[in-house]
């Protein structure tokens, strides 16, 4: 693949976007799968920004990220019908059964995915103002659910084994900390989209192990 | 056909027997006090499912199409139940009275399994070991390190501090924690995403052609082992901690986007054909000869 036909793509990708696809242009996509999955993540953007702004409701790709992250999660499970159902089943039924903490678990989750899916950069161009205000406003919201969810997780935790509620404990402590490093270097370098990316990772990190703690305070195991 | 030999306390075992002699058609159960050994016949690709808590699971292949359980209990406090459904085995411990001590409840589990068999361990605390198993495997622990070798098909590893080390491993491979280190030895796996938050990641393995190798870490450090034949396209990024490397690397061939944080590294060793991709917060990235 040479340099020259990715930087072709590349300065082509806004009217390829907007679905102006030259022959040269659709020949590198199919050989080149760097191009072809920016372009899957341009995509998944854009899909997910036009739902969000135009019908407050995530697209499919967001409830396919959120089903696959409660799959792994084990809040639910595939049975013979489809996801949908069971995803539908779920939030509809059960949403007065399940404990509040694997319910918050889950809602971090989803706040996670369609957060990380609106603050996704814009351009290059956005000014410093623009991004701390961003930054903040994904975040905020985030910070104070996990901090919700981190209160009813631990007060439900039951100390099965020390071993293994010390090890929640200490790598909660650890992810915190993570937490707290990667705002400090946002909060230095707005504009800084990998230090953003490590932020989320975290925060998606803390989510997933909160929720992990709510199931062990849920079953006991 | 469903088998459901349980083990609730030892005094009570010579009685589930005499009321299960039907269900145990193909499956066979013996006990001793802290003892319990059962088989259960399998056909091709039967799946395992195995919910330990506390202590070892260790699950070997052998050339038999049946799976074999060995379970060591601590005390009696502790039930193993196995229950086959079909082509599938559930194994799970559980505690008997709720005020048990935690080192009550330990059990070491053996599992011979057929080569194709596909697991699904969780074990919080003790450790998991498996080796010689070539179907698709999926293991949960909380401070239980997980040990594989010769392990193939789509492995997923996820734990919370537990350590996790792959020893010629193949297929594709997706392992994160949050402080578990990683030790990929000798892999030969077409796709490798590894991501730990406090660990340290040693990849020393084969780079398979167009195979990608995506090493992540928030401190740490990542190491990677790499022959003068091997052929990658590497890209090495640290926001905030340094890059190594020794590797006589031609410049990209490709677009890349240039980070405008950070110490980066972006290069092709010979032809390029794998894509390594490394990257770390504030921790020390080595691309280091292979001794």
């Amino acid at each position: 693949m040479g340099a020259f036909a990715c930087n072709e793509f590349l300065n082509r990708l806004d009217q390829w976007m907007e679905g102006e696809r030259p022959f040269e242009a659709r020949a590198h996509f199919r050989n080149c799968p760097r191009c072809r999955a920016l372009v899957g993540d341009l995509e998944t953007i854009q899909h997910t920004s036009q739902a969000l702004a135009i019908d407050a409701e995530p697209s499919p790709r967001v409830w396919q990220a959120l089903r696959a992250q409660l799959l792994e999660e084990g809040l639910i499970r595939i049975g013979r019908r489809g996801w949908a159902h069971v995803l539908a089943d779920w939030l509809g039924e059960t949403f007065a059964l399940v404990p509040r903490p694997v319910l918050a678990g889950a809602y971090l989750v989803a706040l996670i995915t369609i957060g990380i899916a609106v603050s996704a950069p814009a351009g290059q161009h956005a000014n410093e103002a623009q991004w701390i205000k961003g930054t903040e406003s994904s975040t905020q919201p985030l910070s104070a659910q996990l901090e919700t969810a981190e209160r009813d997780t631990i007060s439900s935790l039951r100390e099965i084994d020390p071993v293994v509620t010390a090890s929640l404990h200490q790598n909660l402590a650890i992810v915190d900390n993570y937490i707290a490093l990667c705002e400090k270097s946002v909060h230095e370098d707005p504009e800084n989209e990998v230090a953003r990316d490590y932020l989320y990772d975290a925060y998606q990190q803390k989510a997933d192990l909160l929720a992990q703690m709510s199931e062990r305070g849920d079953d006991g195991q | 056909m469903r088998t459901q030999p349980t083990l609730p306390a030892p005094r009570h075992w010579r009685n589930g027997l005499l009321v299960l002699p039907g269900l145990l058609l193909f499956s066979a159960t013996s006990a001793s006090a802290d003892r319990l050994v059962q088989h259960f016949k399998v056909e091709a690709h039967p799946v395992v499912t195995i919910h330990n808590p506390n202590g070892t699971v260790t699950v070997r292949a052998w050339t038999k199409s049946e799976v074999m359980v060995v379970a060591n209990r601590a005390t009696d406090n502790v039930a193993v139940d196995a229950e086959q459904n079909g082509n599938r085995v559930d194994i799970l411990t559980r505690p008997v009275s709720e005020t048990s001590a935690p080192e009550d409840l330990r059990t070491d589990v053996e599992i011979s399994v057929p080569e194709d068999a596909e697991l699904q361990i969780h074990n919080d605390s003790g450790g998991v070991n498996v080796s010689n198993v070539l179907g698709d495997m999926n293991v949960e622990t909380i401070a239980a390190g997980v040990d594989l070798e010769d392990a193939a098909g789509y492995l997923t590893v996820k734990t919370v501090g537990g350590s996790f080390q792959c020893v010629r491993c193949a297929g594709r491979l997706e392992v994160s924690s949050i402080s578990g280190n990683f030790r990929l030895i000798d892999v030969r796996s077409y796709y490798v995403r590894a991501q730990t938050s406090t660990g340290n990641i040693l990849f020393n393995g084969e780079f398979l052609p167009n195979a990608t190798y995506r090493l992540k870490n928030y401190s740490g450090v990542i190491e990677v082992r790499f022959s003068p034949g091997d052929s990658f396209d590497l890209s090495a990024t640290s926001l905030k901690g340094k890059v190594h490397n020794e590797a006589k690397l031609d410049p990209p061939s490709h677009h890349h986007f240039l980070p405008r944080f950070g110490n980066a590294l972006f290069g092709t060793l010979n032809s390029g054909r794998a894509s390594v991709q490394l990257s770390s917060f504030d921790g020390t990235i080595n691309v280091l000869k292979r001794n």
